[in-house]
């Protein structure tokens, strides 16, 4: 017989071995160790996704006088996809499943929502109008859908990591929209958001710290904004890849160093 | 034996963390304006005439506070160069508001151009958010070096029966609560984009166990989904095509609603500016320091200063001003008073010398006399003032010899 004739019975056999083994009923792993799994992981994830978000975008999160056309689309996709990239990767790796960057976005949402209200509203006295963060929820559905799609974390980062970066902005556009209605403040034309960065005392944030666009001899046509997005879209990609490397050698490689493959 | 050792040190350290926990703390009520070195406090920044115009307000309830400030010329070398600065109030948080902020007259909303010797007469008007009993300074800022602090004062903010509303009126006409302003638009499109991220989770999550996947995934390659193995069937794909689009759909929506909600929009406002000069008169004295001392035990300094009046009339020594601290001509000693001798008044046309004397607990107190720091030095403002009303305030900076280091 030759090899031509015995490959497609080979085939299925072992089609047929991993359905088996896909719907194989375990003794003692069961649905128990699901829940134990999404829910104290959320903890790490929700903490990862969160501190990396601060220590990269920590004022543009916090502040909308900070939220700005130019720094905020930049620093803030680069900052929210790392940990996203690197659960997508441990979970498409692990259970082939796309949900790392959703499951990431929603942990960390609700963790910075409990940071906003708890700390910065309750203890610190800010209106959570002032101090809201961004939500990436809409744009990490975009990057699993990408990876569902093309199987592929070479395209996820390309097509994905620009996409996420574009949706980011437009999402959180629509929630900062208020914050960018023009009023007059001692005569002059300010934001919203301008003004409550002046009015809410930041005693040690002088203003001249606050990183926006000040302007230019380079700003191309004043369309600051579409070059910041498109730049913020490649960081995103760079962002993405520090995400792959930390599921891929400081997650998925420990790991595999001291469990024994199947 | 060695068991029983880690568990009591155990339960006694979980006993101490107990301990520390369930004591009330101690309310902080001030700023560490004592922390910076004395001579950086001293010879950067001095504060004069800084009031509060109520100590006591109702929530909304407005106060103003008003003084000067100038950046000496003196200023350190170590320390950024003084180009860019902010003069702001500093607070437990944002429990007074800042309605309206002047510097040398005009109205100054962010960072304003500064430079050596400046002079920046301030004025802010808070109204009291926050019920409370709390602490406020205003602030000088300088990028690059860190900021200052001016004299601060208590302020007790009362309940009023309404609760703190911060109006505000849009360009449009419209007035809004700056508390709540947007506060629809963000919770409804949280809302909105947490559910559709929890759809798309839990459609993984709920009906797929991941126990049975890995020994699965561990034997195809990467880039398949395992379609063939019932990992991800069609069906998943369709159903996860379905949340993108409506994703998609609401991110175009959302788009098309917020330009139709708040069609007039701008970007944030950077209004910096070089303040117009203070009006400050006419120099009519100049200053010389010679040597300045500082008596630990009785806290007690004496700075000589050469002072020559170039004016036509008589010019008396009025006060001494360092970092907050201003002392007082005064004739008998006593906290916040200088005494000049021989005399106050230097006579036009002539040069004499005189010992500034200031005996005040509050050197040592404000930690404002530099013994034992790197560089131990005294700056100040003396203020003159002639027959005619006219005002100096001339920077003097000397270097201070403690009666004592320890």
């Amino acid at each position: 017989m030759s090899a031509t004739t015995t490959a497609p019975e080979a085939v299925d056999e072992r089609t047929n071995a991993l359905r088996k083994l896909l719907n194989r009923r375990y003794r003692f792993i069961d649905r128990k160790f699901d829940i134990v799994f999404w829910v104290t992981a959320a903890f790490v994830v929700a903490a990862a996704a969160d501190i990396t978000k601060l220590l990269f975008a920590g004022d543009w999160d916090f502040w909308t006088d900070w939220k700005d056309r130019q720094w905020w689309p930049m620093v803030t996709p680069f900052a929210v996809i790392i940990i996203p990239s690197a659960l997508q990767y441990i979970q498409w790796l692990a259970w082939r499943m796309p949900t790392g960057a959703v499951y990431t976005a929603l942990c960390m949402g609700v963790a910075s929502w409990i940071g906003r209200i708890a700390q910065w509203d309750w203890f610190g006295g800010f209106p959570i109008v002032f101090v809201w963060p961004v939500t990436i929820i809409a744009a990490a559905v975009w990057l699993d859908w990408v990876l569902l799609k093309t199987k592929s974390f070479v395209l996820t980062s390309l097509i994905g990591g620009f996409g996420f970066a574009l949706i980011l902005w437009f999402v959180n556009y629509v929630i900062l929209a208020p914050y960018l209605q023009p009023v007059d403040w001692m005569g002059l034309p300010l934001t919203v958001s301008d003004v409550q960065g002046i009015e809410y005392v930041r005693g040690q944030t002088p203003e001249y710290l606050r990183m926006i666009e000040h302007g230019s001899l380079r700003t191309f046509l004043g369309e600051t904004q579409y070059v910041s997005l498109a730049f913020g879209a490649t960081l995103a990609v760079a962002g993405y890849w520090l995400g792959q490397f930390i599921g891929r050698m400081l997650a998925i490689w420990p790991i595999g160093r001291f469990i024994k493959r199947f | 034996m060695t068991r029983n050792v880690v568990r009591k040190a155990a339960a006694l350290l979980a006993a101490a963390v107990l301990i520390v926990l369930a004591l009330p703390a101690a309310p902080a009520g001030a700023h560490g304006e004592t922390a910076q070195e004395s001579f950086l406090r001293m010879g950067t920044i001095a504060f004069w005439d800084v009031k509060y115009t109520e100590s006591k307000v109702a929530q909304g309830q407005e106060l103003t506070i008003s003084g000067t400030a100038k950046i000496l010329e003196t200023w350190p070398d170590q320390l950024a160069e003084p180009k860019l600065g902010f003069i702001g109030v500093v607070a437990p948080g944002p429990v007074v508001v800042i309605k309206t902020r002047t510097i040398n007259g005009q109205p100054a909303p962010a960072a304003i151009e500064v430079e050596k010797g400046g002079v920046y007469h301030f004025e802010m008007t808070l109204a009291g958010r926050r019920v409370g009993h709390w602490h406020v300074h205003p602030i000088f800022g300088i990028h690059g070096a860190g900021s200052l602090l001016g004299p601060g004062q208590y302020v007790d903010v009362s309940a009023s029966p309404g609760g703190f509303a911060n109006d505000i009126t849009l360009v449009n006409g419209k007035t809004e609560n700056l508390e709540n302003l947007g506060i629809g638009n963000l919770t409804v499109w949280t809302i909105i984009w947490f559910a559709v991220g929890l759809v798309w989770l839990l459609y993984w999550i709920v009906p797929k166990p991941t126990v049975t996947r890995l020994p699965v995934t561990s034997q195809i390659p990467l880039n398949t989904d395992g379609g063939a193995y019932g990992l991800i069937t069609k069906k998943d794909h369709r159903a996860m095509n379905i949340v993108m689009a409506l994703t998609l759909f609401l991110v175009v929506g959302g788009m098309v609603y917020q330009a139709n909600a708040y069609p007039v929009k701008m970007p944030q406002q950077v209004l910096r500016f070089a303040p117009e000069a203070a009006v400050m008169d006419a120099t009519f004295v100049t200053m010389d320091p010679k040597d300045a001392s500082y008596d630990v035990d009785s806290g007690t300094v004496h700075l000589t200063v050469a002072v020559t009046n170039t004016g036509s009339t008589p010019a008396a020594v009025e006060a001494f001003t360092t970092s907050t601290l201003t002392f007082d001509l005064a004739e008998t000693a006593g906290p916040g008073t200088v005494q000049v001798s021989p005399s106050p008044v230097i006579a036009p046309g002539k040069t004499v010398t005189l010992v500034l004397s200031m005996t005040d607990p509050v050197w040592h107190k404000e930690r404002l006399m530099p013994v034992g720091e790197s560089r131990m030095q005294i700056t100040g403002v003396v203020r003159t003032k002639d027959a005619a009303g006219h005002e100096n305030f001339t920077t003097v900076q000397s270097f201070v010899k403690p009666s004592r280091i320890a």
